[in-house]
């Protein structure tokens, strides 16, 4: 099944229009040039007409912009040149843009009888079951979607079909509201990006802070891009590290530093925490690396909120670095996830900017750069071979294994690796309820890990083969032998949450 | 029997654009239909903007999707 939908060409196609017009200073006065250039009167046409596919089209520059929904578009590009990104969640729905999916969530199918219980008739609150040709009907004007119904018949004869967007988030957060269309409950939301990742209609998207961040580049501030371990091959196979490296220096990033750098530090402090805390302090403890695995531990596992490791993230451990060193750096992450988003607003003066690598990507071809023809360089990665797997499910656990097996052989640890928020959830109810005798959990949101995140443009398939391909070529293989890593460490600075 | 020659572009914009899935398609083509194309990537075929872009014999083709490409190879080998 090819990645490249049609809507997430339309998405690419405005963030790289916008950064565009950004880099060559003309996003104040052209911004309405999207409208037309990305939708023409010819089509290719994805919704009813080319007004409506404006509208749709307006609202996805306005989140582009970082900017709400209620300004005109004027002011949400001066808002976003002046570098201001509005304080709204991460994960928006485009009204506009949903379809707000006429499926019928309840279908009754030919198992139904029409018995003489009713139990579907009766069950349901708003009287919305009736019988019609010998059969329970569903009247769906007044149907709330409760699913008493199907609950209550004996025959299994009322099936549930999901809209996509909540079919993919594991934790409940987004429904249908009372006109049908999507609807977040922020309550629940970790912002993971699945339900943008899922909807057919690209009616879900993250905001971007491409235009602030190009504003910053070009106001020429030290800005440094800090790396996620996943980008290995996210700009194709052919396309080495070190181009990437060269590119974003091209387009005006003062520096470059790998994240797999802070995933040593994280290592060794997580090393230290495991060994002096479980069993003795806490039964269990889990990894804090995945920002949207640890939301959902506070917002729907809150007494379980001890278990997680105190260690920050490698994105919070890199970014402590540089600021370290350059106090007045711009600091970007540049990543697959959109939770980092968040993350990053915890963390106030260590994160600036996160970006993700198809926002990057965008930004490139927005300034007239092609990764493919810059002149490959030497690089060498600054991480262990363990701290560069953390871009893969399992690589956090192993890292964190090999280190005690140096620091603490013979420590009582029995980890389990988890992806996707289901079966994390499932994991630590189970050390909950004594069915399971895990003490160390890494819990990513993610299937497959970073490299399986919402903002990466390749096949996690290909990039994980190419990742760990990367990281054999690390001269030290654990955290431990990592000499960046352990200066670091002894460098004074706080590695844990406040 | 002449190979059919199809050039993908790998740049930054017909990357973003979908230029992997071309390749992921042709590479899971059948051995024996595979046997007759020349697969070659491009760092740039100097379309960008209008990608994936993809020259088939020469012929630069724009806007290509998985199923565009399908049927173009499928023509192409029954034309042989």
């Amino acid at each position: 099944m090819p990645q490249v939908t049609e809507v997430v060409k339309l998405r690419r196609r405005v963030l790289t229009e916008i950064a565009r017009l950004a880099f060559e200073a003309k996003l104040k006065q052209d911004v309405d040039s999207i409208l037309y250039t990305v939708v023409t009167e010819e089509g290719p046409r994805y919704r009813c007409c080319v007004y409506k596919e404006r509208a749709v089209l307006k609202e996805r520059i306005k989140l582009a912009l970082s900017q709400p929904s209620d300004l005109e578009i004027n002011e949400a590009v001066e808002n976003a040149l002046r570098g201001k990104i509005a304080d709204m969640p991460v994960i928006n729905i485009m009204p506009v843009a949903c379809d707000q999916c006429p499926i019928d969530k309840f279908i009754v199918t030919n198992a139904c009888r029409n018995c003489l219980a009713h139990h579907c008739i009766n069950s349901c609150p708003k009287q919305a079951i009736m019988v019609v040709q010998n059969r329970a009907y569903i009247d769906k004007n007044k149907c709330v979607e409760c699913g008493m119904c199907k609950k209550s018949c004996p025959y299994g004869a009322i099936i549930e079909v999901n809209r996509p967007c909540e079919s993919a988030c594991d934790l409940g957060a987004i429904k249908a509201g009372k006109d049908r269309c999507a609807e977040i409950d922020y309550d629940k939301c970790v912002q993971c990006g699945s339900c943008k990742t899922a909807c057919p209609f690209g009616a879900i998207s993250d905001r971007s802070a491409i235009v602030q961040l190009i504003q910053a580049i070009k106001a020429g501030k030290k800005v440094y891009a800090v790396l996620a371990p996943a980008f290995i091959g996210q700009f194709g196979a052919k396309v080495k590290p070190s181009q990437v490296v060269e590119a974003l220096k091209k387009m005006g990033f003062y520096a470059v530093a790998e994240v797999s750098l802070g995933a040593d530090i994280v290592t060794l402090e997580e090393t230290k925490e495991f060994t002096a805390s479980v069993p003795r302090q806490r039964k269990y403890m889990t990894t804090s690396c995945c920002p949207a695995f640890v939301s959902m531990i506070g917002k729907h596992l809150p007494a379980e909120t001890n278990s997680v490791s105190t260690t920050v993230s490698p994105m919070i451990a890199i970014g402590k670095v540089v600021k370290q060193r350059e106090p007045d750096a711009v600091v970007v992450f540049v990543g697959p996830c959109t939770a980092k988003k968040a993350e990053a607003e915890q963390y106030e003066g260590i994160i600036d900017y996160v970006i993700t690598f198809e926002e990057l990507a965008c930004m490139m071809v927005g300034a007239g750069l092609n990764m493919a023809k810059i002149n490959e360089a030497v690089f060498e990665t600054s991480a262990s071979r363990d701290g560069n797997s953390f871009a893969k499910a399992g690589g956090v656990m192993q890292s964190v294994m090999d280190m005690v097996d140096t620091v603490a052989p013979g420590t009582d640890i029995r980890p389990q690796s988890c992806e996707g928020l289901q079966n994390c959830m499932t994991a630590i109810q189970q050390i909950i309820s004594g069915k399971s005798d895990i003490n160390f959990i890494e819990g990513m949101a993610c299937e497959g890990g970073c490299v399986g995140g919402p903002g990466v443009l390749t096949n996690m398939k290909v990039t994980g083969k190419l990742v760990e391909n990367f990281s054999k070529s690390a001269k030290a293989i654990t955290a431990g032998e990592n000499e960046f890593a352990a200066a670091e460490v002894q460098s004074g600075v706080h590695w844990h949450r406040e | 029997m002449t190979m059919l020659k199809i050039e993908v572009c790998v740049g930054s914009a017909c990357y973003l654009l979908g230029s992997q899935d071309l390749i992921e398609m042709i590479e899971g083509l059948p051995e024996d239909v595979k046997a007759n194309i020349d697969l070659r990537g491009s760092s740039c075929l100097k379309a960008c903007g209008k990608g994936p872009n993809v020259k088939i014999n020469g012929e630069l083709i724009s806007g290509v999707t998985p199923d565009k490409l399908m049927e173009i190879i499928k023509y192409n080998i029954q034309r042989k």
